[in-house]
């Protein structure tokens, strides 16, 4: 690790007033940030090989960009430390590969934040946890990578909550969604590796959320019963909003383990899944959802609609993190379809 | 001392001058080609429907033109602001009930006015802020959207009709001259 000044003495009063000046100018993204300078920047900046001005976010609706030099100053406020700036940059390479995220996402009504999930052995380098917590909290990288990613949707494009951000009620840690895949417990190969990476290469992948929920199913005795937990989970109806509930899963390692043992590949169980979850017109329909007003219907009432719409990665990313304590996995729901693709940290 | 900190906001204030975004408005209705470009959000379809309905029965319009917005947040894709160009006079565009699709109504009804195409954009009153936002990005903070109630995806058959004509006065006073329209509705 290594910090982006070399203080003489620590002055914990001035450090106050410099985070109430900084709330002031209405920078903060509610918590206490770090103001940025043009020497800390610089210090950031040593960490790529990208050019300061390169742009790397762009906002097609607002005509607004982004460049490394502005992500910078935001991994400096998020609290960062200067390595991180190679994890954040390649954050929204990821991200600019998200049509969500191009076109209105960050100001939709249901306040996704950016799911970012970091393969290879930079999670080790900089300390990114995949094991147990991996959603933290208590992690610095996966506390403050993603919460740089906000403070640049906040301070870059200026899309601020209740203006051009239009967030109902909110999702809960909206700004704190990075994980390391546990490839040390995974069955199976990386998500990375699943799009095309190579094994020892370090990847970033990226994708608007807007919910997790629970599969706690820990005293599990077949694999068939697992996948139909997860199945019965997908198919909710609440996160709904059209004939697909786009998702991917966080899988527990144990499932995972479950499911390899089964002679289950990744792709199987994505298939076993993805072939099952869905609920019929009749059903949508009593909960006011029904889909015989739109486009392609009207439908039976035992007409079955999918939950998702194709069995790729895309459709149904699945990435294998926490411990090996208690088998929980999460169902998240995506806003707009995950790009399939990772990329490398550079 | 505060005069060393990075203000991470310096790229917003950056924003060129801007043009007016206010086209030239046409003397009246008659003979005129009224585009109505519905957003995909749901029920914009059918309220835009009813709205090009009830300004028909009051003037002697040209034609309704409906078009289709593909991605209700994202810029109008340049080969449907050409086809707008050529076949309409003045356009409707709506329904902002969204944070994203809101700000992109007005950004829309801005460019499109820029281009000498007389607007009215509507968005549910719901998204005010947003709107405004917009407009206030886009150099044009004085620029009006017609405000209808939030919201319009659950409303009846009954609702819909009756929405169309209660907005056909605000959109009518936002597309043409206003000394025009006294006495002008048949």
């Amino acid at each position: 690790m290594s910090s982006a000044v070399e203080a003489p003495v620590l002055d914990p009063e001035a450090a106050v007033s410099v985070i109430d000046h900084v709330y002031a100018q209405g920078w903060s993204d509610g918590l206490p940030a770090v103001a940025a300078t043009e020497k800390i920047v610089r210090r950031f900046l040593e960490e790529t090989v990208r050019q300061p001005n390169e742009v790397v976010g762009r906002h097609p609706q607002l005509e607004r960009e982004v460049t490394v030099r502005d992500v910078a100053v935001s991994a400096v406020m998020a609290g960062c430390l200067p390595e991180y700036l190679p994890v954040v940059l390649t954050a929204w390479d990821a991200l600019s590969a998200e049509r969500a995220a191009r076109g209105g996402g960050w100001q939709s009504t249901s306040g996704p934040g950016a799911l970012i999930v970091v393969n290879g052995p930079i999670r080790e380098e900089l300390g990114i946890n995949s094991t147990g917590g991996a959603l933290g909290p208590g992690f610095r990288a996966n506390s403050t990578i993603p919460r740089a990613i906000g403070l640049t949707v906040r301070n870059g494009f200026g899309i601020r909550p209740r203006e051009l951000e239009q967030t109902t009620v909110g999702t809960p840690g909206r700004w704190q969604m990075l994980l390391g895949e546990n490839e040390e417990e995974s069955p199976w190969e990386p998500l990375s590796v699943e799009t095309g990476i190579a094994a020892d290469q370090s990847a970033v992948s990226a994708t608007l959320v807007r919910d997790f929920e629970l599969v706690d199913n820990r005293s599990f005795t077949r694999a068939e019963d697992v996948l139909a937990d997860l199945v019965d989970t997908i198919q909710r109806s609440g996160a709904l909003i059209g004939p697909h509930s786009p998702s991917g899963i966080i899988l527990n390692p144990e499932h995972a383990r479950l499911f390899a043992g089964a002679g289950m590949s990744k792709q199987d169980v994505r298939e076993w899944i993805t072939s099952r979850a869905g609920r019929t017109e009749a059903e949508l329909t009593a909960v006011g959802k029904g889909l015989s007003g739109r486009g392609d219907g009207p439908f039976a009432p035992d007409h079955f609609h999918p939950t998702i719409a194709g069995s790729t990665p895309a459709h149904l990313p699945i990435i294998v993190a926490g411990a090996s304590n208690a088998a929980i996995s999460l169902v998240f729901r995506v806003l707009g379809v995950w790009s399939g693709t990772s990329f490398p940290v550079r | 001392m505060t005069t060393a900190i990075i203000d991470p906001t310096a790229g917003l204030r950056d924003a060129a001058v801007s043009p007016p975004a206010e086209a030239a408005r046409p003397d009246g209705f008659p003979g005129l080609r009224i585009g109505l470009l519905e957003n995909t959000k749901h029920n914009a379809d059918r309220i835009l429907k009813a709205l090009g309905e009830e300004l028909a029965q009051r003037h002697d319009v040209g034609a309704l033109v409906h078009r289709t917005k593909p991605v209700f947040a994202m810029p109008l894709p340049e080969d449907l602001v050409e086809e707008l160009i050529r076949e309409c006079d003045v356009v409707v565009i709506g329904i902002g009930d969204c944070g994203s699709c809101s700000a992109s109504a007005v950004a829309d009804g801005i460019a499109l006015e820029r281009v000498g195409i007389p607007t009215a954009v509507i968005c549910t009153d719901a998204f005010v802020a947003p709107s405004q936002a917009m407009a206030d990005l886009k150099g044009a903070p004085e620029y009006p959207f017609v405000l209808t109630a939030h919201p319009i995806a659950n409303l009846s058959d009954t609702q819909i009709a009756d929405r169309g004509r209660e907005l056909a006065e605000q959109v009518e006073a936002r597309l043409v001259l206003s000394d025009s329209l006294a006495g002008s509705r048949s």
